[in-house]
């Protein structure tokens, strides 16, 4: 069976396809049915742990990215940028505590990884991306570089 | 979803009507005395939260106040425009008027304490 995406989404980057299947069917279904919030269908598929909801904006000078992370601490939080791609990291460690009453913790420690990529079309001036956690949302800014700035070419009429 | 605000509540929500509402990721743990409800309610600013008991209900509303400056362009857009809801039934085992709430980073943290009746208590036994 051939899975035709009809809705152009330039930014849907090969790297994070490797889910396959399942990714596709849930961004056709985004499509298909965009009043079910990815919230509410991911924890009926269970499987939420990998991803985190993204937005991606584009304004005149910089791109800005969102991303809904709550509960992490800023240290625990990576942005990095290689070649054009941007990926977003949080780490969180827990241990189970003792309890008040000095019960033993049975020591178990959980440890969570989420990660997710995006590749940017343009390029970026990565000295000057700034990144901002604020209410558990993430938001990445990054200036684009000069060189792709849209820029009034005069036309010379002979 | 239903919308389980009362009208009492609904006339303090002096912003614009209530987007529709959904129910965040939440989690509830016991411990010897007291109730913990942790929800994950990111784009909630301390501001727009409201946690009000209501006789035997207790009703969290997150709104996210977040909204696209004018200037921007959305390019590709997953995070759900929904506000957030919870809704619980107390019954007599919780100490109503000691809840208490945090927020932090997106994550709302809520002690209920136990009531005292419910709290094992051990007895002495004189012989």
């Amino acid at each position: 069976m051939k899975l035709i995406r009809y809705q152009k989404l330039p930014l849907y980057n090969p790297i994070t396809s490797f889910t396959g299947l399942r990714d596709e069917m849930d961004r056709l279904f985004d499509v298909a049915f965009p009043a079910l919030s990815s919230l509410q269908r991911d924890r009926f598929l269970g499987d939420w742990q990998d991803e985190f909801p993204i937005d991606l904006y584009q304004e005149k000078d910089a791109f800005v990215v969102r991303a809904e992370l709550p509960g992490f601490r800023k240290e625990d939080l990576t942005v990095e940028i290689t070649d054009g791609i941007l990926t977003v990291t949080g780490h969180q460690r827990t241990e189970s505590k003792p309890d008040k009453k000095g019960k033993e913790s049975n020591g178990a420690i959980e440890e969570q990884q989420v990660s997710r990529s995006i590749s940017l079309p343009d390029h970026v001036a990565v000295d000057k991306i700034k990144a901002n956690y604020e209410n558990g949302v993430l938001t990445v800014t990054l200036p684009k570089s000069e060189e792709v700035k849209p820029k009034q070419i005069a036309i010379e009429v002979k | 979803m239903n919308n389980l605000l009362t009208k009492n509540e609904s006339e303090k929500l002096t912003q614009a009507p209530p987007r529709r509402a959904i129910t965040p990721r939440y989690r509830v743990r016991e411990s010897e005395d007291t109730f913990t409800i942790t929800a994950e309610v990111p784009g909630v600013e301390r501001s727009s939260l409201e946690t009000t008991v209501d006789g035997e209900t207790l009703t969290i509303t997150g709104r996210r106040t977040w909204t696209v400056p004018a200037e921007w362009t959305p390019v590709y857009r997953e995070i759900p425009q929904t506000d957030y809801q919870l809704v619980f039934e107390l019954d007599h085992r919780v100490n109503r008027v000691a809840i208490r709430a945090e927020l932090s980073q997106g994550v709302l943290t809520l002690t209920v304490p136990k009531a005292e009746a419910v709290k094992a208590r051990k007895i002495e036994i004189k012989g």
